[in-house]
C-alpha cells in the first residue's frame, strides 16, 4: 500500500462540542493519527466591511465593535486610530492612559477566556469552570468603565467617552480587582502546572517550532510561544511611558501557549498598576479636530490574539476602502501544520491552543472570476 | 415464592438507588467541586429519563435503526442478569452465580459499544454542504468516515486491554476462597471475614475501582466518548425511550458493579431480607461519589496516557492475585 495514500478522513464542524465557534476541520488520519488537516471558515460572514462603507466615521467605528465578542474594545480602538493618524488628531494623555487600561483588561479577559476553554476541551471542566469565575472579576471591572460587559465602546475620536473616565471609586476598584486576578491566576498557575495528568496530556502536544512559525506568519502570544519575542505593543508610542516583558516559551506546543498566556496576565496586571499609579490628570477627550479627506491610513494594535490591522480612507467624513485583518486569520496555517503527527483528540486542542477567533476572522470574500 | 419474591423486591430496590447515582454524582460532588449549583438530584437519573419517555421517537440515521436502538436494552438485560445473580438466591443456579458468567455478561456489555458505534451515522459527520473538490481543497477524494467509527474502534480497544483491570480484580476474591461460585465466596467471608481487609484483597479493591471507572467510561477514561473530537460516541444518534435506556442502563451499572464489590470483598450479597442491603446501598453510594472525585480534577486520557495507567492497574491486579495465592 502506497503510504503517501490517505484512507480516512474525520470531519469535525461546523457544529461541535469542542468548538464555541462555527468552523469546519478535515482531519485526514490513519489509526487515529492526524496526517493532514484542513480548516474551512466562512459560515459566519457579517461582511462588516462592506456595511462601513460610505457610513460616517464615527458610526463607522462603533460598528467595528459588533466584529468580535471577546476582543471587542481593542477593534474600536484600532479603528479609532486610524482615524486619529490620518486626521492628525492628538489625544490628551489621560485618555491614552485609560484606553490602554481598558485595553489590558481585555487582554486579561480574553486570555482567562482562552484558560477555560482550553481546559474544558482538555476536559478539565472544573478548572474551566474555576477560570471563568476569575473571568467574571474583569468583566465588572469593564462594565464598571465602560457601562458594558462586551462592547464597552471606550475610545472615541479625540479620547475616550466621559462615561469611561476614571474617579477615584473605580480606580480604587480597579486595583483591588486586579490583584485578586493575580492572586487567583497565580493559585491556578501553580496548581495546574504540578498535575502530571494535565502535564502528560499538553507537553509536546502539536508543538510548532520558531522556524514554521515564521514561515506560516504566525502572530501574537502563538509566535511568542515559539521563542519569537515579538509583540506589537512594543511598537506603539502610547505603550512607551510603561515598562512590562515580552513573555515568551521555548517549546510551541499547548504547555508553551498556555504558559505564555498566564505570564501575559501578570505582564498586563503589572502595565495597569503603572497606569493607575501614573495617571495623568486633566480631561479625557479632545473635540477640536476637524473633518477632512484622507488617504487610506493603516494601523496595528496588539490584540489579545496577536496584531490587529485596520486601515480606511476618508471622503467626507465617510469611510472608504476598509480593510481589517485579524490575528486569527494569520494563525489557521498553524493550527492546520501543528494537528500533524497527533492522536485526534488532541486535534482540538491543538487548535484552540492558537486562540482562534474565527467569528472576528470571517470577513473577506473571495471572488473567482469565470473565465 | 420466598425467594422470588426476595429476588424482585431486591431488584426493584436496586432499580431505585441506582436511579439516584447519577445526580448524587453531578450534584453533590462535580457540582460542589466546580462551585456552581449544579442539577437537582432527581435530574440526572430520574427526571431525565422520565422525560425523554414522553419525547416523540426520531428514528436514527443508522444501516439497522432497529437493532441500533435495541441495544441499550440488550445492555440493560446484561447488566440487571449480573445482578440478579448476585442476589444469595439465584446462588443456587451454580455456574450462573460464578466469575465467569459475570464476565461473560459484562463482555456483551462492553461488546454493544462496538455495535452502537458501528451502526451510528449522524449527522455531526457530515460535510458542509459545499464541495470539497473546490479549488485549493485537501484530498478531494479520501473517504469519510463518521465520528462514531472511531469509538467502535476505541470500544474494541477497551475491550482488548481497557478491560482487564476489572476482570483481575474479580478473580482475586475467587483464588482467596478457592471457588468461582459467588455463593462460596460469601460463604468463606462469614467464616473469615471480608477479603477487603486482606493485603490481596486491598489491592484488588483498589484495581477493581480503576476497572469500575474505565467500565463506565468515566473522566479520565472517557476517551469512547470524548467530547473533544467524538462527542457522544456511541449514544450520538440515541433519542427520547432508547436515550432513556441508556441513562438508565448507566445508572443501573453503577449500582451492579457497587453490589459486585460488596458481594466479592466484603461478602455482603444484595437481598431485601437482612440489613446488608444497606452496606450495598452505601458502596453503591460512595463509589460514584469516590469516582467523581477523581474525574473532577482530570482531563481526558488519550491512549498515550490510557495504555500506561491500564498496564499498571494490571500489574496491580497481578500483584494482589499473587498475594491471594500466598
Amino acid at each position: 500500500m502506497d503510504k503517501n495514500v490517505i484512507e480516512t478522513e474525520i470531519t469535525m464542524g461546523t457544529v461541535h462540542s469542542a468548538a464555541i465557534e462555527p468552523y469546519r476541520v478535515r482531519l485526514f488520519v490513519e489509526d487515529e493519527i492526524v496526517k493532514d488537516a484542513e480548516i474551512t471558515v466562512g459560515v459566519n460572514h457579517r461582511g462588516v466591511e462592506r456595511i462601513m462603507e460610505g457610513l460616517p466615521v464615527e458610526k463607522a467605528n462603533s460598528l467595528t465593535e459588533k466584529i468580535c465578542g471577546i476582543c471587542s474594545g481593542v477593534h474600536l480602538w484600532n479603528s479609532v486610530l486610524v482615524a486619529e493618524k490620518g486626521l492628525e488628531v492628538e489625544i490628551p494623555e489621560r485618555a491614552s492612559y485609560i484606553r490602554i487600561i481598558v485595553a489590558e483588561l481585555e487582554r486579561i479577559h480574553s486570555h482567562l477566556l482562552y484558560l477555560a476553554h482550553g481546559n474544558e476541551v482538555l476536559g478539565h471542566e472544573t478548572f474551566s469552570m474555576r477560570l471563568f469565575y476569575i473571568r467574571e472579576t474583569v468583566m465588572e471591572l469593564l462594565r464598571i468603565i465602560g457601562g458594558n460587559r462586551v462592547q464597552y465602546g471606550v475610545p472615541i475620536i479625540g479620547g475616550i467617552r466621559p462615561r469611561a473616565e476614571l474617579d477615584e471609586m473605580k480606580v480604587q476598584k480597579i486595583r483591588e480587582g486586579i490583584d485578586y486576578i493575580r492572586g487567583k491566576v497565580k493559585e491556578f498557575a501553580d496548581r495546574f502546572t504540578s498535575d502530571p495528568m494535565i502535564m502528560s496530556r499538553i507537553t509536546g502536544v502539536c508543538p510548532l517550532n520558531r522556524k514554521d512559525a515564521l514561515r506560516l506568519a504566525v502572530t501574537g502570544p502563538t509566535l511568542r510561544a515559539t521563542g519569537v519575542e515579538f509583540d506589537t505593543r512594543k511598537e506603539m508610542e502610547c505603550y512607551d511611558p510603561f515598562e512590562f516583558d515580552v513573555i515568551t516559551q521555548d517549546d510551541g506546543d499547548v504547555k508553551s501557549n498556555l504558559l505564555v498566556r498566564v505570564f501575559e496576565i501578570f505582564e498586563s496586571v503589572k502595565i495597569i498598576k503603572q497606569a493607575l499609579k501614573n495617571l495623568p490628570e486633566g480631561a479625557v477627550v479632545d473635540r477640536s479636530w476637524e473633518m477632512q479627506d484622507t488617504d487610506i491610513t493603516k494601523s496595528y494594535v496588539e490584540a489579545p490574539r496577536g496584531t490587529l490591522y485596520h486601515s480606511y480612507a476618508l471622503e467626507d467624513g465617510r469611510v472608504r476602502n476598509v480593510v481589517i485583518r485579524t490575528p486569527s486569520i494569520a494563525n489557521i496555517g498553524a493550527m492546520q501544520y501543528a494537528l500533524i503527527g497527533h492522536h485526534i483528540t488532541d486535534a482540538q486542542l491543538g487548535i484552540v491552543q492558537c486562540d482562534p477567533c474565527f467569528t472576528c476572522t470571517d470577513r473577506a470574500i473571495e471572488i473567482i472570476k469565470r473565465r | 415464592m420466598y425467594s422470588i419474591l426476595g429476588v424482585i423486591g431486591t431488584i426493584i430496590i436496586g432499580f431505585i438507588v441506582s436511579l439516584w447515582l447519577p445526580g448524587l454524582e453531578r450534584k453533590l460532588i462535580h457540582a460542589r467541586v466546580q462551585q456552581r449549583i449544579g442539577p437537582p438530584i432527581s435530574s440526572p437519573g430520574i427526571m431525565a429519563p422520565l422525560k425523554f419517555f414522553f419525547k416523540q421517537t426520531i428514528m436514527p440515521y443508522s444501516p439497522l435503526p432497529r437493532l441500533y436502538n435495541s441495544l441499550p436494552l440488550i445492555g440493560l438485560l446484561s447488566v440487571l442478569f449480573i445482578f440478579l445473580f448476585t442476589v444469595p438466591e439465584t446462588y443456587q443456579l451454580g455456574a450462573f452465580a460464578s466469575i465467569v458468567a459475570i464476565v461473560g455478561f459484562l463482555k456483551i456489555e462492553e461488546v454493544i459499544y462496538v455495535f452502537m458505534g458501528s451502526l451510528s451515522k449522524s449527522v455531526m459527520s457530515l460535510r458542509m454542504p459545499f464541495p470539497d473538490l473546490a479549488k485549493g481543497a485537501k484530498h478531494p477524494n479520501v473517504q469519510r468516515s463518521f465520528l462514531e467509527d472511531i469509538s467502535a474502534m476505541r470500544a474494541f480497544r477497551l475491550i482488548a486491554f481497557g478491560s482487564f483491570p476489572l476482570y483481575i480484580a474479580l478473580f482475586v476474591p475467587a483464588v482467596i476462597s478457592g471457588s468461582i461460585s459467588l455463593g462460596d465466596i460469601v460463604a468463606y467471608q462469614q467464616v473469615h471475614g471480608p477479603i477487603l481487609f486482606s493485603a490481596a484483597g486491598v489491592i484488588g479493591a483498589i484495581v477493581f475501582f480503576i476497572g469500575y471507572m474505565i467500565l463506565l467510561n468515566e473522566y479520565p477514561f472517557v476517551i469512547l466518548k470524548a467530547k473533544a473530537d467524538v462527542i457522544e460516541g456511541p449514544y450520538m444518534e440515541y433519542a427520547a425511550k432508547w436515550r432513556a435506556l441508556v441513562y438508565i442502563m448507566r445508572g443501573f451499572l453503577m449500582f451492579t458493579l457497587a453490589t459486585l464489590f460488596s458481594v466479592l470483598f466484603l461478602g455482603v450479597p444484595p437481598s431485601i431480607f437482612t440489613w446488608g442491603i444497606l452496606v450495598n446501598i452505601l458502596v453503591a453510594v460512595l463509589f460514584p461519589m469516590l469516582m467523581a472525585s477523581f474525574s473532577a480534577f482530570a482531563p481526558i486520557f488519550t491512549f498515550k496516557q490510557f495504555y500506561p495507567v491500564t498496564f499498571g492497574a494490571t500489574i496491580l491486579g497481578v500483584v494482589a492475585l499473587l498475594a491471594a495465592f500466598i
